[in-house]
């Protein structure tokens, strides 16, 4: 049962959000014949990050200062109205599926004008590369929840979430497959996950998201590593709410199910990360709208 | 039945998308196989009298040209002739898919007005009937490539074959063997062109063939 | 008398003389028998011709399943004509290209085969009374003219008979994707069986045909089968066929094929017209044709290949006739005149132009100059195939034209004929200017000479004597024959 007004759920988002950082890491490298970071390494990560000093360049202004504080901000706030699976959001009104979306990308912004005001070409070229994606991958979320929204007959993120159980699953099996399918994809975009870009690489030039970032340091740094590990937990929440149509009216069990559910997704981010090689650069867009198809056709087969 | 008859609408809706979307010959040929056999069950399915002789013969027959037969003449002709494996498209990729969307818009809204006077057709596979004839034209006219103009085609033959089996129930096998005959003949008469042709021009490029104009 | 068997006869003849022409040891033994095959089957015809105009208006054949009534004995009259001329120009223009070693055994051979099996097919589309054959033989038809044009194979042909190909195909796969919409609406009536498809059940008072498919049957039919017959904007593989065919096979394409083409979507006309009323079908039609004379109209304006220019004269009247078929009995009548006299006028013009091309070495207007001097008999067939083309009284195309003009104007179809009018005054100027510098002139000196074998001069005496006797003279069983046909197409009340 949701409880509205409760806190308790963005409180474990916002402390165990990392923790799907490490089990992404951690299966990467059992898969990969070696022992791997201990699960909790990203934790010591932000911690030592915040322990640091910042240095700034000479020609930032605010906007550096502001970008890693504003992207924290909006994903924090975007927890609110984030369901996890059958448990409710603090926040629920009709329409929040846009507002959710629209502080993903408020919290995008944020970074990108950071990145901007370095003035420096390779940030530049992080921006511009992260922006073209977007504008793929966005449509793509929208016309997903949409489809969701339209299969459940809510605007609300925590009833649309509320009725995918098994029967809603029976009754749409093809629809909700495929918009499944767009979740996932639309995970690895926005979390530059391979195949879109690599988050271990050291190049600078196939970089996306990292070498937006390069100027941060110090707390800044460990702001934003933070704020990577809340999306992987949103846009996880958002796959894997579908995907586990535990609805037992109970808040432990549908919970504990949806935890089970991360964990899964997070070895199967793992996995993915371990099987595939990162796609050209050209053929991301390719990729994108293909996901973005998916989720058009599910739309439009249950238009009718 | 409904949703196994929804789940064939689904993934033949993905299979037309896919021949949008590949830039691999040997993959769309691949795809069109798949797309063959998936469409070939229809006949067993749709009818509420079920598993009679003359859907098995008609199923059956579907999935071995179309599954089988076709694609293995059209890798054959593409190993024959030593040009460029990439499908060089009129319409980028991304484009493509963009305008199958469109024409999926499209023939939802021509179901529509077709529906009310075809009561005993399945509203989903009227749908991919449509949408098939439609990419397939689509495909024909935005490649290059001889192939993938033939390719185009067998979609095109392949959606009136859905629209058949819904739509006429009582009419001889006479005229739903007619499609197959229509395909298999098409297929060859134009496989032994792409053979001229290719002899003659040294590539499936159809882009080439622009000499006579006016 | 025999009517019946006619019908079995008139199939099986050209089956088994393309059958026939496999084995044949030499070049002029296959031209022979074409022209032989092609005699006898024009004598069917005309038998079975007559025993329509008897008093029971149709004969069939096979339980119904062949059904010939006044409309496909005419087509089928001026198909065995078209194609007996043909044939016997096909022996004087082969044997010219034997004489240069281009025509050799092999070739002759495919040759024997495609055109006999190209009639069989025609034939077939003609006598079928079940819509779903007529169809099977459309797309026999398709693929076997196919090899036709690219007989010798060449870049161009190539180029011609794959646009040629790809484009009919789809076109053959609408019109069966209509052939299924129409089964389907008289399903809806709850006629199942064997005969669903027969068109006289579909055309019958008593079918209860559904007007939302009949509506989108019609449209699919006339988009596909209008594909095969040149109708713009769809008849764009029409130039490139017709110059790079050899000059027989261009002939029996203008003459008959479109023709075909057309009979295929007038007999879908009349269940639409039972079912919805004359103005959907006629205001397509009149669209279509419309539209094809128009842009015929341009593109004569600036052609420079002489099969090119008739093959967009052939768009012209392609469009010319479906005009008619749109105004009401006596636009039919008109359109149904004007099949035969554009089909012995195209074949002629194509026999000119083919025979002069042979001599000049080349097609293009440029080269063929003179041709009245060079060649007295082949020029004199130009002049007065492509006067009667462009309509100049006293030849029968003016007639039949004329005729068209009135039912406009009966009909009420004042925009139809004023661009009508219109185009057919440009193409008359440019026409013309095109005839004047390849009949008179100077003598090109590419000419080649040659004699030609027997059968030159009748069968310009033939063709050119029909075109002027028409002109001034209706036979009354001829005006008889061409009402009936065009009463067929009528609504029955």
């Amino acid at each position: 049962m949701p409880a509205p007004g409760s806190l308790v759920l963005p409180l474990c988002a916002l402390i165990l959000a990392p923790l799907l950082l490490g089990i992404v890491n951690r299966t990467k490298a059992v898969i990969a014949g070696r022992h791997g970071p201990p699960l909790l390494q990203p934790y010591w990560d932000i911690a030592k990050s915040l322990r640091r000093g910042a240095v700034y360049g000479e020609v930032t202004t605010w906007l550096l200062r502001l970008g890693p504080v504003g992207g924290l901000a909006a994903l924090a706030a975007a927890l609110l109205v984030m369901p996890f699976g059958g448990v409710g959001a603090p926040v629920s009104f009709s329409g929040d599926i846009i507002v959710l979306v629209g502080l993903l990308a408020l919290g995008r912004f944020a970074t990108v004008l950071a990145a901007l005001d370095t003035g420096s070409s390779f940030e530049g070229m992080g921006a511009s590369r992260e922006v073209h994606f977007s504008a793929l991958a966005e449509p793509a979320l929208l016309l997903a929840l949409a489809t969701l929204a339209r299969v459940t007959g809510s605007f609300a993120l925590t009833p649309v979430y509320q009725a995918v159980a098994i029967g809603a699953w029976a009754d749409a099996l093809p629809t909700f497959a495929l918009v499944g399918m767009t979740l996932l994809v639309i995970l690895l975009v926005e979390n530059t996950r391979i195949p879109v870009d690599d988050p271990t690489t050291h190049l600078e030039l196939t970089m996306i998201h990292e070498v937006m970032v390069l100027d941060h340091s110090g707390p800044d740094f460990g702001l934003i590593q933070y704020a990577a590990a809340l999306k992987v937990w949103i846009l996880g929440a958002l796959l894997a709410g579908l995907v586990v149509p535990v609805r037992s009216g109970s808040v432990w069990l549908d919970g504990a199910a949806m935890l089970v559910g991360m964990v899964l997704l997070a070895g199967v981010i793992g996995m993915i990360e371990s099987a595939m090689a990162r796609y050209r650069l050209v053929h991301v867009p390719q990729f994108i709208v293909g996901a973005a198809t998916l989720s058009a056709v599910a739309f439009i087969i249950r238009l009718v | 039945m409904s949703p196994l008859i929804e789940t064939i609408h689904a993934v033949g809706l993905l299979t037309c998308f896919a021949l949008l979307a590949t830039s691999r010959i040997g993959a769309c040929i691949r795809w069109l196989s798949f797309q063959g056999i998936l469409f070939g069950m229809v006949p067993l399915i749709v009818h509420d009298d079920g598993l009679t002789a003359r859907a098995m013969l008609l199923a059956g027959g579907n999935i071995a040209l179309k599954g089988i037969v076709f694609p293995w003449l059209l890798l054959g002709l593409r190993a024959r002739a030593d040009f460029n494996r990439e499908v060089q498209p009129f319409v980028s990729f991304v484009m493509s898919i963009l305008c199958g969307i469109l024409i999926l818009a499209l023939s939802v809204w021509l179901t529509q007005e077709m529906k009310p006077a075809l009561a005993k057709a399945p509203f989903v596979m009227l749908d991919s009937s449509i949408f098939l004839i439609f990419i397939g034209l689509f495909l024909m006219i935005s490649r290059r490539n001889a192939l993938m103009q033939v390719i185009g085609f067998l979609v095109l033959e392949n959606g009136i074959f859905v629209f058949g089996v819904i739509t006429v129930v009582g009419t001889p096998l006479l005229v739903e063997l007619g499609v197959l005959l229509d395909a298999f003949v098409g297929v060859f008469v134009m496989g032994i062109a792409i053979y001229h042709i290719t002899r003659e021009f040294g590539s499936m490029d159809v882009d080439r063939l622009t000499e006579l104009r006016g | 008398m025999y009517a019946s068997q006619s019908i079995i006869a008139a199939l099986a003849l050209p089956l088994s003389g393309a059958l026939f022409c496999l084995v044949l040891p030499r070049s002029h033994h296959v031209l022979k028998t074409i022209v032989g095959v092609s005699a006898v089957e024009l004598l069917l015809a005309l038998n079975i011709w007559a025993a329509v105009l008897g008093p029971k208006g149709f004969v069939t054949a096979a339980d119904q399943w062949f059904y010939i009534d006044a409309f496909s004995s005419f087509h089928i009259v001026v198909l065995t004509l078209v194609f007996a001329l043909s044939s016997a120009f096909a022996s004087i223009y082969f044997t010219h290209e034997a004489d240069d070693l281009v025509f050799t055994t092999s070739i002759a051979r495919r040759f024997g085969v495609l055109w006999l099996g190209a009639q069989t097919a025609m034939l077939l589309v003609l006598m079928s009374n079940n819509l779903g054959i007529m169809w099977v033989g459309m797309e026999a038809t398709t693929l076997l003219t196919a090899f036709l044009i690219s007989l010798h194979p060449s870049r161009l042909s190539l180029e011609a008979m794959w646009k040629y190909l790809i484009i009919c195909s789809v076109g053959i796969a609408f019109a069966f994707m209509g052939t299924l919409l129409a089964a389907a609406s008289i399903q809806s009536d709850g006629g199942i069986g064997a005969d669903a498809l027969f068109w006289t059940k579909l055309a019958s008072a008593e079918a209860h045909l559904d007007p939302t498919l009949m509506k989108f049957a019609f449209v699919f039919v006339l988009v596909g089968y209008g594909t095969k017959a040149g109708l713009a904007p769809i008849h764009s593989w029409l130039p490139d066929a017709h110059s790079q065919a050899p000059a027989p096979v261009s002939a029996m394409f203008s003459g008959f094929l479109l023709n075909t083409a057309l009979y295929c979507i007038m007999r879908f006309a009349t269940p639409v017209r039972q079912a919805l009323g004359q103005d959907f079908a006629s205001g397509l039609l009149i669209v279509f044709g419309t539209l094809s004379i128009l842009v015929a109209a341009g593109f004569i304006v600036f052609q420079r290949d002489a099969k090119r220019l008739l093959a967009y004269h052939s768009v012209e009247h392609m469009g010319i006739i479906t005009l008619g078929y749109a105004l009401g009995p006596l636009g039919s009548f008109a359109a149904l005149f004007h099949t035969l006299n554009h089909s012995v006028c195209k074949s002629l013009a194509f026999f000119a132009v083919g025979r002069l091309g042979q001599r000049y070495g080349s097609h293009e207007m440029h080269t063929i100059a003179g041709a009245l001097r060079a060649d007295r008999l082949w020029g004199v067939s130009l002049l007065i195939s492509l006067l009667a083309l462009i309509g100049v009284a006293p030849f029968s195309i003016f007639m039949s034209e004329y005729q068209l003009l009135r039912a406009a104007i009966g009909a009420g179809a004042w925009l139809t004929l004023f661009l009508f009018l219109a185009a057919s005054a440009v193409v008359f100027v440019s026409a013309l200017r095109h005839m004047i510098n390849m009949v008179f002139g100077t003598a090109s000196r590419h000419d080649r000479g040659g004699r030609d074998g027997k059968l030159a001069v009748p069968i310009v005496v033939a063709a050119a004597g029909l075109l002027i006797v028409l002109g001034v003279w209706m036979p009354l069983p001829f005006y008889h024959a061409l009402s009936s046909a065009a009463a067929v197409l009528a609504v029955r009340p």
